[in-house]
């Protein structure tokens, strides 16, 4: 094993490990202000270091020192003290350990040696997400049962219940899916997404399975327990569900675990349905062989795109009441210089690339940052959805939940199959 | 017995005791005849003239009802129009120069003229002239303040001074608007029973300065209680009262009318002692000067009490019926001889011939009937033999320092059970606090053998435990008041038939032979 | 005569309807339409920036209490206790006293009004026989950061002026 080895492989679980954690903090900052958008409010905005609100980031620093803080409360009702401390953990790291098949750019050739980009290079893929997140409710359930009280015990009943329910169509969702791909190996899949459709139209996997998509966003949305689906911890009815006896750390255990749950379903469906890193029309071979006029393209489009977004920042960035000396247009004055020292440092980089250093190696890890970049972006647009959604749909109550689950998604999903069967047998 | 008659009352057939007025008489079976200046204790002075009534076919068809008295088939009219329209204007007259300073003005909450108002009137005024003015905040002497705006002129205030305590410093002066109570020159009121005039005054004429803005009277809780200022153990009512985030406090007493006792009235002095159960009081357990929890305070006096080769027990004359019983019970326990010696508590030459006693003791009959040793002699030959003195809340400097008994309580270790902090009881080496009357219910037994009941009315935030309870740690058999009536019962033949829950509010004559007295 | 009969048509049977995509997208247009307007120019949020824009408190509004004065400045109060015994959170505790300037006899000493108690009815002003009491402080925000001090006495009941003008006071507002 090589020292290159090595480091790639570090690199590979550091992406793995640290990238679902800072999404955390994005994700609660977009939930947040998302909201607030979506509701015609401000959102949380006060919270500063030295004026710099970074749109609201800082109150996610706030939250979290506050959790520190908190007093760790064990209630003296609580009979198995194990499995109280346990659960928050459970949901925790299982829905960490998911994200560790995705993978997140294309295999990576330097000289002779390749390099899978996942952090735990395994073929297994799909199955491994199946039973990490089906052993992710025990976690929920274990919380609600362990909380010794009649509102964690609904809860976590629910989730149980929910989570049986929505299982099924989105294995017989996937089922259909894997017979088209031919495989469970998660690289795989995303190598074929890279392939064009007649030619013309990326081979995604939305466009080979538009049923299949709806049936597995929406039983994704049900197995993170998020709105619609989160009777589990219904304020209205059973006020926080199975997470009622918990705080502090434990409590923003529950609360991480729900968002990186957000982000590795958001993982999954990309790299099941939409391209995973792929960018449309550019494969990894296209990419490194015309590595040179992407570059400039590049340095071209940086700079417009800055130019855009400073005019966004300086637009509404400032106080909408009068104020003396406006602090808030000293802030924009360094996020714009920010802004364009950023564009002004990637454009040497990019330049340096050009004259230096095209061609080989490098243009391999060129790719790879773009793809990464990619997939990214899109899983970011898909944790974007579920907000979206959670600020748009109310929740279902219970019968209609388990109805939607067994009446129609159970027989859409092997309607699927049906279908994906068929076509597949006639045209092989 | 009083022989009963009937009579008619708004054409409703009532019966009643003949022999009264028709405003005491009528007040028995709840018909309330408006009147200010008649009061049970001065007698009828029909100046007010608020009480007409009309009598059906009687000649005069209009008279006063203090000054009537009931007769068989008499047909009273009270709702009749023109007894209202009577009410209405006699109380138009009185409120003519009234200041209706309502807001400002002690009675209010307790006063006639704005009960009646309320009740009878409801008008406005239809005087278009000044007032006449004429003096407030008057000094009269003996903690009365007088305001002559609020005066009706009822006069009960000069009856009460010149009937009652025979002193008459108060007259009327003056005619029609100008007249005013006054007091001569130079002469304030002089007696001893002086604040009963504030009782008295049907309006917010006469206030007290004790008193004075301290409280509004609805806020207070009233409460039947029993004076312990002296041995005549007046009925009072304890008016009391928690603010919020303080403590439960007694703002005043008042003479709670019982004809057996004390009549009406009580004396400015017995009325004064409540600041004795605001101020000064023992709330913490002491044991060598250091503050202890109540439950090592206790274990350490029994464990005193296990050790003592002869402890002596001395109990205060104050105490109730139940707690001298129980203490006696706890001094059989420990072998230790008991006093109730309390010749302090005589202040010779103090009392008179109407309410006032020589004796302050409010249960020595008590002591007497339960068999308990009160004389000097054998209290200071028990305290000579004695290796420990437990003083059960006995003030043995009631009346002045007595050498002699202290310098034999300098030799002996001595503990305190007490509800007061006082002298006598900071030489003690352990101090338990307990409740005062106010705060405990009990029975104790007056001068004249009357037996009276008395209920628990305080509870303070820092309650002292009821001597009874002290007892019962110590030891005793005796749980709570009611525990103590059996053997009380047997040991005291004059309480042979008497139950503690059956005793009238006005109490019981005990019948007391020669031989009653000598107790078990 | 018979009774009239509406009948009002349910919504939601049509299979488009039963289909919930249609309308889950039709929904979340609506709501991605709010966001970006939101997102490409915050001005046009709903909001007032509290703590540096304060509403415009109206003179029927039930503030912070005050007690007023005559006009040389001493105390109108005279120690009643009607507001107290109004109050139906006993938040209000009174200590009477004499009083020598011949305005009246009785003011008062203490005049302390648990803030943190208090559940602004407004009740004590309109049980003030002097117009003593008010609420047209216009505070509305009374915290602290500790109980202690929310609980104000005469001093600083006396302190605070009023928020509006006598003539706006007495006409209640627009």
């Amino acid at each position: 094993m090589s020292a290159l080895d090595i480091l790639i492989i570090l690199l590979r679980v550091a992406f793995g490990a640290f990238v679902p954690l800072s999404f955390v903090a994005v994700l609660v900052w977009m939930e947040r202000r998302g909201a607030a958008f979506f509701q015609d409010r401000a959102g949380p905005n006060r919270c500063n270091v030295y004026g710099i609100r970074a749109g609201g980031l800082i109150q996610n620093l706030a939250d979290g020192i506050k959790l520190i803080f908190k007093e760790d409360i064990v209630p003296g009702h609580i009979q198995h003290k194990l499995y109280f401390i346990l659960a928050p953990m459970l949901v925790f790291i299982t829905a960490l350990l998911c994200f560790a098949v995705i993978p997140f750019a294309d295999v990576l050739v330097l000289g002779d040696r390749e390099y899978v980009m996942q952090a735990v290079p395994m073929d297994v893929g799909i199955l491994w997400f199946l039973a990490v997140v089906g052993f992710g409710v025990y976690g929920i359930i274990l919380a609600g049962w362990s909380s010794h009280n009649k509102y964690g015990v609904l809860g976590g009943l629910r989730a149980a219940a929910q989570v049986i329910s929505y299982e099924i169509p989105m294995g017989l969702s996937l089922v259909s899916l894997l017979a088209v791909y031919g495989t469970v190996d998660l690289s795989a899949i995303a190598q074929y997404q890279g392939q064009l459709l007649f030619g013309f139209i990326p081979a995604w996997g939305f466009v080979l399975q538009p049923l299949g998509v709806i049936i597995f966003i929406v039983a994704a949305f049900a197995e993170t327990n998020r709105t619609p689906f989160d009777l589990a911890e219904g304020e209205s009815e059973i006020v926080a569900g199975y997470h009622v006896e918990y705080s502090s750390m434990k409590f923003a255990l529950f609360f991480m675990g729900e968002y990186v749950a957000m982000f590795v379903s958001s993982a999954l469906i990309v790299t099941l349905y939409f391209g995973s890193y792929q960018i449309p029309w550019l494969s990894t071979e296209t990419l490194v062989a015309h590595a040179r006029p992407v570059v400039i393209l590049l340095m071209i489009g940086l700079p417009v795109i800055a130019y855009f977004f400073a005019g966004w920042i300086k637009k509404n960035n400032r106080t909408h009441y009068y104020r003396a000396d406006d602090p808030r247009s000293r802030e924009t004055a360094i996020y714009v210089s920010l802004l364009w020292s950023l564009v002004v440092v990637l454009e040497v980089i990019l330049l340096i690339y050009l004259i230096f250093a095209a061609g080989g190696a490098a243009d391999r890890i060129l790719v790879l940052l773009l793809q990464i970049g990619s997939f990214l972006i899109k899983t970011f647009l898909m944790c974007f959805v579920y907000v979206w959604v959670r600020w748009t749909l109310p929740r279902f109550r219970y019968d209609q939940l388990q109805k939607i689950g067994w009446e129609k998604m159970l027989p859409l999903a092997l309607l699927n199959i049906f279908i994906t069967g068929a076509i597949i047998v006639s045209f092989s | 017995m009083a022989e009963m008659v009937k009579l008619f009352v708004n054409g409703q057939e009532v019966e009643v005791e003949s022999g009264k007025n028709l405003i005491d008489a009528l007040k028995v079976v709840g018909i309330e005849i408006p009147h200010f200046c008649y009061h049970p204790a001065l007698g009828a002075d029909g100046n007010c003239r608020m009480c007409l009534v009309g009598i059906e076919d009687g000649r005069p068809p209009i008279v006063p009802a203090c000054k009537t008295p009931v007769q068989a088939g008499m047909k009273v009219l009270l709702d009749a129009e023109h007894i209202k329209k009577i009410q209405h204007d006699v109380l138009e007259f009185e409120l003519i120069n009234h200041p209706i300073d309502c807001p400002v003005c002690d009675q209010a909450g307790e006063c006639s003229l704005q009960d009646y108002y309320m009740k009878y009137s409801l008008d406005d005024s239809r005087m278009r002239v000044d007032q006449v003015a004429k003096a407030k905040r008057m000094d009269f002497g003996c903690g009365v303040v007088h305001d002559q705006e609020r005066c009706v002129l009822c006069a009960r205030c000069v009856r009460f001074t010149r009937q009652i305590t025979k002193t008459g410093e108060l007259g009327i002066v003056n005619r029609t608007d100008a007249a005013r109570v006054t007091i001569f020159p130079g002469r304030p009121l002089n007696n001893r029973y002086a604040l009963n005039i504030v009782d008295l005054c049907p309006v917010g004429a006469m206030t007290s300065q004790d008193f004075r803005f301290r409280q509004r009277v609805w806020f207070l809780k009233k409460d039947a209680s029993i004076c312990h200022g002296c041995s005549r153990g007046c009925n009072i009512y304890i008016d009391h009262h928690r603010e919020k985030y303080k403590d439960d406090i007694i703002y005043r007493f008042r003479p709670r009318t019982n004809l057996l006792v004390n009549g009406y009235f009580i004396c400015d002095a017995g009325r004064l002692s409540y600041k004795e159960e605001n101020e000064n009081r023992q709330v913490t357990s002491l044991i060598e000067g250091r503050q202890a929890p109540f439950d090592e305070t206790i274990a350490a006096i029994r464990q005193k009490l296990d050790q003592a080769r002869k402890p002596l027990i001395l109990i205060s004359p104050d105490c109730s019926l139940e707690q001298m019983w129980a203490v006696r019970r706890v001094s059989t326990l420990y072998g230790a001889s008991l006093s109730g010696f309390s010749d302090a508590y005589v202040k010779a030459g103090d009392g008179d011939d109407f309410l006032i006693n020589d004796d302050k003791a409010a249960n020595r009959r008590g002591l007497e009937l339960l068999g308990i040793k009160t004389d000097r002699k054998s209290f200071i030959e028990a305290l000579q033999k004695t290796d420990l003195f437990v003083n059960f809340n006995n003030d043995l400097h009631f009346s002045g320092v007595d050498e002699e008994i202290d310098a034999l309580l300098g030799t002996v270790q001595s503990i305190a059970v007490c509800s007061h902090q006082r002298d006598v009881f900071k030489t003690a080496s352990i101090i338990l606090p307990i409740a005062s009357y106010s705060e405990y219910g009990g029975t104790i037994i007056n001068q004249d053998y009357v037996l009276q009941a008395f209920a628990k009315a305080v509870v303070k935030n820092e309650a002292g435990k009821d001597m009874l309870e002290v007892t019962r740690l110590l030891g005793g058999a005796v749980i709570d008041a009611r525990h103590a009536w059996p053997g009380i019962r047997k040991s005291v033949a004059c309480l042979a038939d008497v139950d503690p829950a059956a005793i009238p509010a006005e109490g019981i004559k005990l019948q007391t032979g020669e031989d009653a007295n000598v107790g078990a | 005569m018979s009774i009239k009969v509406r009948v009002v048509e349910r919504k939601g049977r049509t299979f488009l309807e039963q289909l919930y995509l249609v309308e889950v997208v039709k929904g979340m247009t609506v709501t991605l339409g709010h966001f970006f307007r939101n997102l490409l120019d915050n001005s046009r949020l709903y909001v007032r920036h509290y703590p540096e824009v304060k509403p415009e408190i109206s003179p029927r509004w039930r503030g912070r209490h005050r007690l007023t004065r005559h006009e040389d400045g001493s105390v109108k109060c005279v120690a009643c206790f009607m507001c107290q015994t109004n109050c139906p959170s006993n938040c209000i505790m009174i200590e009477a006293g004499e009083r020598f300037d011949g305005r009246s006899e009785k003011m008062p000493v203490k005049f302390d009004i648990d803030l943190l108690e208090c559940i602004y009815c407004g009740y004590c002003v309109e049980a003030c026989p002097m117009d003593a009491i008010r609420m047209d402080t216009g505070i509305f925000s009374v915290t602290s950061n500790s109980r202690e001090s929310l609980l104000i006495g005469l001093e600083q009941l006396m302190e605070t002026p009023g928020g509006f003008s006598e003539v706006d006071y007495h006409k209640g507002g627009g």
